[in-house]
């Protein structure tokens, strides 16, 4: 019986083609208030933990980990040795993207550190984000996806953010406190939370990097969300090409946007990197229909 | 030859909870009160004592973007208004949040040498010089430069 092997962009690809090589380290013994600092300056989603006496990695430290200490109300100088999160997980640098984005989804993580010789030698690390923006690269160079956009009929191959998206599960008013912001980002495992008007009409996000900051600036829970959101807000439309939105979710290092519809400004989904990554490149089919290839 | 015959004594300081817009304006106006580029300066706390370093390296790598090799490739997208959005997360960001406190101090009495030695195992530019807690002086990398290599350019 034949077996009907699929392949996609990223078959024969290795991590280390999408590895980032600058890993942000921390000792666990140092304060929580130095991790947000390290991880805001660096721009890092989360920081490997290294045992004080060793130097060898323990754990990891995610933005969420911080949110909870600071819905918890641990203080600043609280020693991230008490709240990270352990063992981190590896992959080699010479893995196959695709066993590391398989890795990544049976463990629920949106990373991976990349280990090297020794167990405590850590050369980078690889995450979701990455290996999307390397998808995207591939996509805007394909022969295939250049010579669809060409053809008359090439708008309707091409994907759009409508098909993709998902539905807007929860938002906050601009007088919700803090601590309700926390309370809806983790019931609903969001990155970010809308910051909504009456109407509907985006004003602001807040996401797990604010929230840091807000804990480092020492803003209490109780404040209001529009104390700490980001504005404005990224949005497009349902009608964007999906690849347009990709583009603008990289550039501009947002890990979501808000969708609005027909009757702007009124936003009614979300397409986050994650819903992209489903439909691989998201420039167009190309990727999926033309590299089905058959096996013995 | 010891640090005082080359630290400069005037010198600008910025506080940990300026924003970074003022920190630019500053390393601005610093550079141009002192006739020369100012590529780093001091941070100090109310009472005067060190408690950071902010260099424009710390603000550049805070601004670049995470994806910056796909900002190198675009060429269908003016990439100005999506930069000027970038710049906009620096509206939150305080100096003490991007600023390096793991600091290397030296005195006044220390031996040029040791400076030039610790400048380049530990690739710093400008060195504070700290007498008890107060900061004195920083000696910067292109002063000690001239003043040991003076005979070359005389």
């Amino acid at each position: 019986m034949p077996i009907v092997e699929q392949r996609s962009v990223l078959t024969g690809l290795q991590v280390k083609e999408a590895m980032r090589r600058d890993v942000q380290r921390m000792a666990a013994d140092r304060s929580l208030a130095a991790c947000i600092r390290r991880m805001v300056k660096f721009k890092g989603n989360a920081l490997l933990v290294d045992a004080p006496a060793a130097g060898a990695p323990i754990g990891v430290v995610s933005r969420t980990d911080l949110m909870g200490a600071y819905y918890a109300g641990l203080p600043l100088e609280t020693l991230v040795a008490d709240i990270l999160a352990g063992p981190p997980r590896f992959c080699f640098p010479d893995d196959g993207l695709e066993d590391a984005l398989d890795l990544m989804r049976q463990e629920g993580i949106h990373r991976l550190y990349v280990r090297g010789a020794g167990p405590a030698e850590i050369v980078g690390v690889i995450a979701f984000a990455d290996i999307v923006g390397l998808l995207y690269r591939f996509c805007r160079f394909c022969s295939q996806s250049r010579r669809k956009a060409k053809t008359p009929d090439g708008a309707l191959a091409r994907l759009r953010v409508g098909e993709v998206m998902s539905p807007l599960g929860a938002a906050c008013g601009p007088g919700d406190p803090i601590e309700t912001v926390v309370e809806t980002l983790s019931a609903h495992r969001f990155g970010a939370v809308l910051v909504a008007g009456a109407r509907g009409e985006p004003l602001g996000v807040v996401s797990k990097t604010d929230l840091m900051v807000a804990y480092l600036h020492g803003e209490p829970t109780a404040a209001a969300a529009e104390r700490v959101m980001t504005s404005p807000v990224a949005v497009c439309s349902t009608q964007a090409l999906l690849s347009e939105a990709i583009q603008q979710m990289l550039l501009t290092d947002v890990q979501r946007l808000f969708v609005t519809g027909a009757e702007a400004p009124a936003v009614v989904g979300v397409l986050s990197l994650s819903d992209a990554a489903r439909f691989r490149s998201g420039t167009c089919r190309a990727c999926v229909t033309s590299r089905l290839m058959t096996g013995e | 030859m010891i640090a005082r015959e080359v630290m400069d004594t005037r010198f600008h300081c910025l506080q940990p909870e300026d924003t970074i817009e003022t920190a630019v304006r500053r390393f601005k106006t610093s550079s141009d009160a002192e006739g020369k580029k100012i590529f780093g300066m001091m941070v100090t706390d109310s009472d005067g004592r060190l408690v950071g370093m902010l260099s424009m390296h710390d603000i550049l790598l805070f601004i670049q973007p995470k994806h910056v090799e796909i900002w190198g490739e675009i060429e269908d997208v003016d990439p100005e208004p999506i930069f000027e959005g970038l710049l906009a997360r620096v509206r939150n960001i305080r100096v003490a949040d991007i600023m390096t406190t793991e600091l290397v101090t030296i005195k006044p009495d220390t031996h040029l040498l040791v400076i030039v030695d610790l400048m380049i195992k530990r690739h710093i530019r400008r060195v504070p010089v700290v007498e008890g807690e107060a900061v004195v002086g920083i000696v910067y990398r292109s002063d000690l430069f001239y003043h040991l290599l003076r005979r070359f350019v005389a």
